[in-house]
Formats: C-alpha cells, sequence, structure tokens
C-alpha cells in the first residue's frame, strides 16, 4: 500500500468526497551524493552568514524578497504562510471543463486520490466525471502553498494533475519566428506523409527505456570494477540537406 | 526573445531540421533569499568535508553512489560525461503515436522547438514537418540528451509552432494498485444527480478564467511588510464533515443553484473569480 501525502476533502455542489491523496510520479534519475574527491567523505552544505562568515542555525533563517539591488523585505515563516488562504483541506470544484479542450501543456504535477472513509461518494464523483468526459477544476491548499488542479478519471480512481496558470504558459505569439517564403509543396508533404504512416506505430510507455539510466548503472559497476573509463567524443553537427532528395530517400525512393 | 536553452537539429527518416529549443513555461513564482534574522545578510550554502570540517571547492566535489549491498563508488563528471550517447546534437524521431493514446500523466516539460538559422531550406522543412503532424493528429517520439541526461520527448504541434515535451519513463508512473476502491458499482441514480451537479458547473475550458491567487496575496504580503504592516496567518478552517445522505446533498446543490440562477449569474462564475 502506497504512503499518501495529504489528507482532505473533494467536493462539488454540497457533496464532500474524503480522499487521501499519493505521489503519482517518482524520478527514476540516479542520484549521487556530493563528495570530497580526495578522501571520498560526504560534502554537507552549511549556511553561513554572508556578513560575518559564520555558520548559521536553521531558526535564525528568516525569507527575504528582494525588493531592489539589496534591499530586502523581511517575511517570517509563518507571515508567508498567511499567503497560502483559508481554504484548508478542501479542493471544491468550482467549474466542469471538456477533458479533451484542456491542452496538457497547462498539467504540472500528478498525484492519484484514493478514498478515505467510506467511498460510495467516490465511486459516485469518478463514474460522473467519466459519463460526462469533464474534468473537475478547482484550488488546493499544500505546504501552505495554492494550486490551480484538475480533477479527472483515469482508470479506476482520479487524478490530479496541479496546473500551470495561463501567464505561466508561454504561446506561440509570444515567440517572433519567420514563415518560409514559399511553403513545402504538395509532393513534399504527401512522400512525409508516407513517412509518417511508416513510422506510425501504437504508444505503448513500456516500449521505451531509460537507456541513460542504464548506461550511468553500468558506469557505476564498471567503476567499482576498477575499469578506465575514458570519455566519448562528440560528433559533429548535420548540415541541413535537400528536402526533396532526403525524403524520397527515407521512403526508399530515387537515389 | 527568449532564452535558447539546446540547439541541434530534428532528425525525421534522412530529413534534419536544425531546431533550437526554448521553454514553453515561464516561472513566476516570488523567489525569496534566504536571510541571517540577526542582521539581515544573504546566507550563502558553502560546501565541507564531513571529514575534515574544511570548505571544499567545487572543483574538489565529485560525485559519490551507494548501492544498496556495497562500497560507496565515486565518479568524477569527467567520467560520468563518457556515458553521454554519440548523438548528443540531435533529436532522433522513432517513431509517430496517435496524440490521444499518449496520457498527459506522462508528460514533463514543455517546450518550444524552433526553426534555427535564417535557412530558407530549414524553414520549409520545419513547415512541413508541422504541417504534416497537424493534419494527421499524430505526434513524434523521439529521445535526445540535454545537459548530460537522455530525455523520451513528444513532438506535436501547437499553435503554428512545433512543441516538445520531456516525458516520464513507464517505470517512473506509479501502478494505481491499493488506491482505487473496491470495485462496485455506485448506485445509478446518485451518479445521474451528480452528473446533473457537474452538468450545471459545465463551462468551456478557458485558462484566463483562473489567476494566481496565491502569487498575488504573496506580493500583497511582502508589500504589506514593506509598510511595516502586521501580517497574521489566518486560522485552519475544519474539515468539513461528508454529509450523511449523499443523494440529499447533491439534490439539495441542484435546487439551490436553480434557485441562485434566477437571482444572479451564477454561483460558479464568482466562484472563479476569488
Amino acid at each position: 500500500m502506497p504512503k499518501s501525502i495529504w489528507n482532505g476533502t473533494i467536493s462539488f455542489g454540497l457533496a464532500h468526497v474524503p480522499v487521501k491523496l499519493y505521489s503519482a510520479t517518482e524520478s527514476k534519475t540516479v542520484h549521487f551524493h556530493e563528495v570530497h574527491v580526495s578522501d571520498g567523505a560526504r560534502i554537507e552544505h552549511k549556511r553561513v552568514c554572508s556578513k560575518d562568515g559564520r555558520e548559521v542555525p536553521f531558526k535564525q533563517v528568516v525569507k527575504g524578497y528582494e525588493v531592489s539591488p539589496d534591499e530586502y523585505v523581511v517575511l517570517e515563516k509563518d507571515e508567508v504562510a498567511a499567503a497560502a488562504g483559508a481554504r484548508g483541506k478542501v479542493i471544491e470544484l468550482e467549474d466542469f471543463v471538456p477533458e479533451g479542450e484542456i491542452d496538457p501543456i497547462f498539467f504540472e504535477k500528478t498525484y492519484y486520490v484514493g478514498c478515505r472513509d467510506e467511498a460510495e461518494a467516490y465511486r459516485v464523483l469518478r463514474a460522473a466525471l467519466e459519463r460526462t468526459g469533464r474534468v473537475g477544476i478547482g484550488r488546493f491548499t499544500f505546504h501552505n502553498r495554492e494550486y490551480l488542479v484538475a480533477v479527472r478519471a483515469l482508470e479506476g480512481v482520479l487524478a490530479l494533475h496541479t496546473m500551470r496558470f495561463h501567464d505561466e504558459v508561454v504561446e506561440a505569439d509570444d515567440l517572433d519566428v519567420d514563415k518560409p517564403g514559399k511553403g513545402p509543396s504538395k509532393p513534399e508533404v504527401e512522400m512525409a506523409g508516407q513517412l509518417v504512416k511508416s513510422l506510425h506505430t501504437k504508444f505503448d510507455p513500456d516500449d521505451y527505456e531509460d537507456t541513460y539510466r542504464e548506461a550511468v548503472l553500468d558506469l557505476i559497476k564498471r567503476k567499482a570494477k576498477g575499469e578506465d573509463l575514458t570519455p566519448a567524443e562528440p560528433e559533429p553537427e548535420e548540415e541541413p540537406s535537400d528536402l526533396t532528395a532526403a525524403l524520397q530517400a527515407s521512403i526508399g525512393k530515387g537515389s | 526573445m527568449p532564452r535558447t536553452i539546446w540547439n541541434g537539429s530534428l532528425s525525421f527518416g534522412l530529413v534534419n531540421v536544425p531546431v533550437s529549443l526554448t521553454s514553453a513555461a515561464r516561472d513566476l513564482d516570488l523567489h525569496f533569499r534566504q536571510l541571517h534574522k540577526k542582521d539581515g545578510a544573504p546566507i550563502e550554502q558553502r560546501r565541507f568535508c564531513s571529514k575534515e570540517d574544511v570548505e571544499v571547492e567545487w572543483e574538489e566535489v565529485a560525485r559519490g553512489f551507494e548501492p544498496d549491498n556495497g562500497k560507496q563508488v565515486v565518479l568524477t563528471d569527467l567520467e560520468l560525461a563518457s556515458v553521454q550517447p554519440r548523438k548528443t546534437r540531435t533529436i532522433e524521431i522513432e517513431a509517430f503515436v496517435d496524440l490521444e493514446d499518449v496520457d498527459p500523466i506522462y508528460f514533463d516539460h514543455p517546450w518550444f522547438l524552433l526553426p534555427f538559422g535564417e535557412s530558407e531550406g530549414t524553414r520549409r522543412a520545419y513547415q512541413l514537418l508541422l504541417k504534416v503532424m497537424e493534419s494527421t493528429d499524430r505526434a513524434a517520439l523521439g529521445r535526445f540528451v540535454m545537459r548530460t541526461k537522455e530525455y523520451l520527448v513528444l513532438v506535436r504541434p501547437r499553435d503554428g509552432l512545433l512543441s516538445l515535451t520531456t516525458m516520464l519513463f513507464s517505470d517512473e508512473v506509479r501502478p494505481t494498485d491499493g488506491i482505487a476502491p473496491s470495485a462496485r458499482k455506485p448506485a445509478k441514480p446518485k451518479v445521474d444527480q451528480a452528473v446533473a451537479v457537474i452538468e450545471a458547473l459545465a463551462v468551456d475550458w478557458d485558462p484566463k478564467r483562473y489567476k494566481d491567487c496565491y502569487r498575488e496575496r504573496l506580493t500583497r504580503v511582502v508589500r504589506d511588510k514593506k509598510k511595516g504592516k502586521t501580517i497574521k496567518a489566518p486560522e485552519e478552517p475544519k474539515q468539513p464533515k461528508p454529509a450523511p445522505d449523499l443523494m440529499e446533498a447533491l439534490e439539495e446543490t441542484l435546487a439551490r443553484m436553480s434557485d441562485g440562477k434566477s437571482k444572479s449569474k451564477g454561483k460558479s462564475k464568482a466562484a472563479a473569480a476569488r
């Protein structure tokens, strides 16, 4: 049984669903400790006052917001907490939007929602979301910070995504990209279409392994055996190619 | 113009499109610096050797890995760099998949891929890839290396540009085992009522409806503090008790909503503006 990270309530209208949250994702990147190269001892990070050079205990640390160069507004930890809002442990679903309309670019981190105590309200909400094809939008306060969240039916459970706000998402209009004077020709689009077709496959996440992670773990093994490790040479950059010729060669036509 | 994080080429069959990568998300969070309460001086993080208790320069730091059962293995950054796959400057498209088959749970960080350089050929090749994906609702799966780590990525059209999302690997998404309640069908009349509540609160997706109230409040806290005001944390409200009768709660919700609609614009809009 996974460990829950939050206990609370999801409400829609006057109906309350007692829930628990679980992390849905975990990074499997190989993590290293910092060590001192000469003796292999662990590196410790110490907080040091930049003025008197002495170590500072955590209790003596406050948060500073820089309002102008070197001028800070000092906030105590509970003053920062005051911004969290007063919603406590309730995620109120205020709007329900069609699932397909939200560009996944808005989704940040995913949690699974499990039920707490009785399960009927949970089952009802999940079934109703699934039937309508909608996701509930609400706000969620976690570790003194408020998030916009989307709650949706996913397989047999509810999933909760924390979301980016609209001004945190860069739009194409914010970027200045020149269009080509002449677009691709019809035969080029057709050839590219064939290429897409020939490379088309059904997405199965299990087909893709983190080969980099494996290579790092392999490197660790080799080093442990005392092997000599030599860095690889980077590859030179490739030149842009003649579009039509490259497409023809890719789908096995022409030269 | 936003910052370019990486440039290289997107390769698709034998077609190579020089591209640059720029983040599609901006960080608007308020960032704080740690200060020493006594004198207000910024705090620095310094590295010390835990054995000798002397400060250690960055050049003296290596990477230690502790296997579950065994001795610590130490790697230098140079040694670690040797696992970089050879093709460090290419995003190689391996397959095209239907976008609807990729659950957003796999999405990590969003980026834009932009044509790189002035060449007309580059722009045409970029446009070609964009067009062909737009017309088929398919996305390209590929791999590339950024800052020594290899990523699985999904390239798809977004607003007339190519977007790229780094993705999680399947074993980084946890199974839902033990989270779902025992599989039992909920009572149909309750689901019908819940659907009615959802339909009553249904709106189109418009990200501009939702403001980052936390960011606004925190900005206000900083401003008030600067003026010398006292800031008090609000008390935590009590957890609501689930209604003893779910059916009644849903019916009551619908009744109040239809009452509210005749008087005001509805609850949902007011809630969103909060």
